[in-house]
């Protein structure tokens, strides 16, 4: 028996197909997605700069993630040709600090817009409170942080070859950090109910007993339900991109070792816009969890010990990774030596051919960018987002990540739940 | 007639004589006594008009700048080609070396060669701006237009000026065999060769 | 007085309006004067499969994406037809960001068939007859939260918002994105600033600043409350434009040093002059940095 879904609120939409076996359990989905911008085309042609542009124009949530894996690739090119180009560690630390507030933001977003209100639709819990006001709170808190270095958010222009386009005071850099400590009081009180220093000291999973205020809700919810246990899948995980406090490798299921992009492929599927993409012809998740898979969290690894790679460990991953990032970015502030220049390379500096590959870790997973510049314009850009990583549909060997997440869940809406775990932007999937 | 036109034509009158003064005599030996003398006017009266030979000075070369700067706005403005407008710029350029060579020797040998008398009030180009809007206008168009190659301005005008005040001055030398009028033809071709796109 | 019913409907987007919209400060006081029927983000009433039908009751359609004739579906069926049926029920529209106004960055895929909902870059297309009585456009890429809040509150208050050609509030669009800038001294004496990263010097004669001649209150009403792309040291990309995005953002387009595009309503002859009286003269202070690190 199969039941086509429209499932909505996935930063666009996709269809689904949930095939059921004569146990009324589902043993295969399929994904479709109707549609695709032609960013990778509409690229073509254009001057490379110009890249700096467009790519954030994939997407309205994770606009600087594409914003910084283009202007990686833009270096990673220049450098290839021959230019030097040597960012300070101002510059760097820039960069990694607005990239750490737009994640904030995104998990924020996930847990109050989409985890929290969907469970207790399901488990048709009253709900009083607004968890949308939380959202909008945060995310408007942490993206002011965000502007204060990039000038605005969404789609800021700030990240070019060289550095940044800022030129900071520590007026600004107080700002930023009173932002972030609200932030985190934020995070303390209401999402956690625990200091973050507690929470990145757990390692043991009794200890997520400490946890309370929404994320201790949602995790009791999770357990209470039987939901802890779903959601599994191949237990395996990547990291490709090399920024934050993350580190990069892979983890199978525990054991991390070094990966090497050239084994990275990305092939066109069959009745849907969205491409599939594989590491070694194997399929591996991306995302919070395997970040902190393979950076071996003690608290993350712990979990994983007891439930694998289930909708718990996952979702713990992600909500732990916000106290994670928001400590992170006030070491970042604190680095900042204002005196160094924002931008080595200056106005005007043309390089006709180049090949280079931007990576960076977005909310949901690694980011890879390729471009290809003759002629001083754009031959050819690949864009290979997270969500095709969790969503490609496999092939004969092997389901999907996702989808293999999904098989053996006895209802849509358990499976809809699992799908959205894994935080589908359904606009950078087909661009 | 009216006062201020009056006035108006009463000063373009003090600034033409003092030219031909300046050019047959030289600027440093002609005083302001020399150029009321000339128009029977008093000194005192005179300097109601210009409060001292370097305000004159300073005056002389705005008015010659716009005047120039108008028939260059004049050619500007018509639909010929970039080309054409080269040719008729060296063409205004040229026949006012030959009909009023006093106004652009005033520009060569006074303004250029005394910039002490210049650098209060006439800093960088502020005192010449009515003629080179017009020169920035022209290459803005040509260079718009796809005629004219995109380059640094400087390198542009450069040749473009130099050029022209280059054959001024062998004019003002009396080294041309021709007159200046029949060289028109070839340098504007030259100008035109060396800055196409 | 009932609430407005609201449908905020996306097309060919990326999202980033409904995302800018979410970071507005007042948010949710400002929806409590609506009846939110569907939105992208937020819980709304109705969910978009039941939008899709086109007959859920709508008083303001807000349209996000560019539009395209055939060939864009949500479960099968074509957004244009279902926001023809809503912008047909509804006393107001409003187009948010350049793509759903002009056409904007996803018509550069299929320049032919994908337009913004009334307007094609500059012109009217055929529907622009049937909506114009009540269409107020937001061009931006992505919109100001608060140029959104400040029409649907007009629209409340039953006030008459003028705008311009396009449909644009002139209240937010009469201004340039120049009015207000922190480099507006560097730009009236003509001291571009040296290469990228300082917060000295005007964007407009190198680095590509279109800020003159773009229309938009970035400056006056800052972004996220705090900053904006000129004060970051970023040159304005014109994106409330209807020409959005033209080509080769970062640099300024000159003919022999000359801008090519004049800041707006300025005549030429009268930019030139200006300038070269200014660049006549070095104004110290405008040619050193203001703060120094050094011990």
């Amino acid at each position: 028996m199969m039941i086509k879904k429209l499932i909505e609120k996935i930063e666009g939409e996709a269809e689904l197909d949930f095939i059921f076996n004569n146990n009324n359990k589902i043993e295969e989905v399929k994904i479709n997605f109707g549609f695709s911008r032609g960013i990778e085309k509409i690229l073509e042609g254009k001057y490379p700069l110009d890249a700096l542009v467009i790519t954030p124009r994939v997407c309205g949530i994770c606009n600087h993630a594409h914003l910084l894996a283009t202007v990686r690739a833009l270096e990673d090119g220049y450098r290839n040709a021959g230019i030097k180009v040597e960012l300070s560690d101002k510059a760097t630390n820039i960069r990694e600090f607005t990239l750490a507030c737009e994640l904030i933001q995104n998990h924020v977003k996930w847990f109050y817009l989409t985890m929290l209100p969907q469970l207790e639709k399901m488990l048709q819990i009253e709900n009083q409170e607004n968890h949308g006001l939380k959202a909008s709170y945060l995310s408007s808190t942490i993206t002011k942080a965000l502007a204060i270095f990039s000038g605005q958010w969404p789609h800021s222009g700030y990240a070019i070859p060289g550095g940044v386009t800022c030129d900071p005071t520590y007026v600004d850099v107080i700002q930023a950090e009173g932002l972030i400590n609200e932030s985190i009081q934020f995070f303390e009180k209401i999402i956690a109910g625990v200091q973050i220093d507690e929470l990145l000291s757990m390692h043991s999973v009794t200890e997520l007993q400490k946890i309370g205020g929404d994320f201790g809700k949602l995790l009791y919810l999770l357990g209470s339900s039987g939901m802890a246990e779903v959601g599994k899948s191949h237990d395996r995980f990547i990291v490709f991109g090399e920024c934050l406090c993350f580190k990069i490798g892979k983890s199978i299921p525990t054991q991390v070792s070094r990966i090497n992009p050239k084994y990275v492929k990305e092939s066109v599927q069959t009745n849907s816009f969205a491409k599939s993409v594989s590491y070694k012809g194997r399929q591996f998740e991306v995302g919070s969890l395997a970040r902190g898979m393979i950076s071996k969290e003690p608290i993350v690894k712990a979990l994983h010990k007891r439930y694998k790679d289930s909708l718990l460990t996952r979702v713990f991953a992600r909500v732990y990774e916000i106290g994670l990032l928001l400590n992170y970015s006030k070491v970042l502030l604190n680095r900042l030596d204002l005196s160094q220049p924002s931008c080595c390379l200056g106005v005007g500096v043309v390089v006709e051919e180049f090949e280079g590959i931007g990576v960076v870790e977005a909310a949901r997973g690694s980011l890879i960018h390729k471009i290809s510049v003759k002629k001083s314009v754009i031959e050819k850009y690949t864009i290979i987002t997270p969500t095709q990583w969790n969503l490609s549909q496999g092939d004969e060997r092997e389901k999907g990540i996702a989808i293999n997440a999904m098989v053996g869940a006895s209802t849509i809406e358990e499976a809809t739940y699992i799908f959205r775990s894994f935080d589908i932007c359904s606009v950078c999937t087909t661009q | 007639m009216k006062i201020a036109d009056k006035k108006a034509l009463r000063r373009e009158s003090i600034i033409q004589v003092s030219l031909e003064l300046f050019s047959s005599n030289g600027f440093h030996r002609t005083t302001i006594p020399d150029i009321a003398n000339a128009l029977k006017m008093s000194v005192g009266n005179l300097y109601n008009y210009f409060s001292s030979k370097d305000m004159l000075a300073k005056e002389i070369i705005k008015y010659t700048s716009e005047t120039l700067g108008e028939k260059i706005k004049t050619i500007n403005l018509m639909h010929i080609t970039t080309e054409e407008k080269i040719y008729k710029i060296v063409e205004i350029y040229f026949v006012m070396a030959k009909e009023k060579p006093e106004m652009i020797e005033y520009f060569l040998r006074v303004y250029l060669s005394n910039r002490e008398v210049f650098k209060d009030g006439c800093e960088g180009m502020i005192c010449v701006s009515g003629f080179i809007t017009e020169i920035m206008i022209f290459f803005d168009d040509g260079v718009e237009s796809g005629a004219l190659r995109n380059q640094d301005f400087f390198s542009a005008f450069g040749l473009f000026m130099g050029y022209l005040g280059g054959m001024v001055f062998l004019k003002g030398e009396n080294v041309l065999p021709k007159d200046i009028e029949l060289y028109i033809e070839d340098i504007s071709r030259n100008i035109y060769n060396a800055l196409k796109a | 007085m009932k609430k407005p019913r609201l449908i905020w409907l996306q097309s060919i987007s990326c999202n980033g309006n409904a995302h800018s919209f979410f970071n507005h400060p007042d948010l949710f006081s400002l929806l409590s004067y609506f009846n939110l029927i569907y939105h992208p983000l937020l819980e709304s009433s109705h969910s978009l499969i039941e939008v899709l039908e086109g007959t859920l009751p709508c008083d303001i359609l807000i349209l996000e994406g560019s539009f395209k004739e055939e060939g864009f579906q949500k479960n099968g069926i074509e957004i244009v037809e279902v926001a023809e049926s809503y912008a047909q029920k509804a006393e107001h529209i409003i187009t948010v960001g350049t793509c759903a106004s002009f056409g904007g960055v996803f018509k550069e895929a299929d320049p032919k068939n994908i337009s913004g909902f009334v307007f094609d870059i500059e012109e009217k297309i055929d529907r622009y007859t049937q909506y114009a009585s009540k269409l107020i456009a937001l061009s931006g890429c992505p919109v100001h939260p608060k140029w959104l809040s400040y029409v649907l509150m007009m629209l409340v208050k039953d006030k008459p918002i003028p705008i311009d050609e396009f449909h644009r509030p002139q209240e937010l669009y009469g201004i340039t994105v120049h009015t207000g800038c922190t480099r507006n001294e560097y730009f009236e004496w003509k001291v571009d600033t040296k290469g990228w990263g300082l917060k000295e010097g005007c964007l407009f004669y190198e680095n590509g600043c279109q800020a003159p001649y773009t229309k938009g209150s970035c400056n006056k009403i800052l972004w996220n409350d705090v900053s904006s792309k000129t004060v970051a040291g970023t040159p304005c990309f014109g994106c409330t434009e209807p020409t959005f995005p033209k080509p080769n953002l970062f640099k300024t387009k000159t003919n022999m040093g000359i801008p090519a595009t004049m800041p707006l309503g300025v005549p030429r002859r009268a930019y030139l002059t200006l300038t070269g009286i200014t660049k006549s003269f070095r104004i110290k202070r405008f040619e050193e940095r203001i703060i120094s690190y050094d011990d």
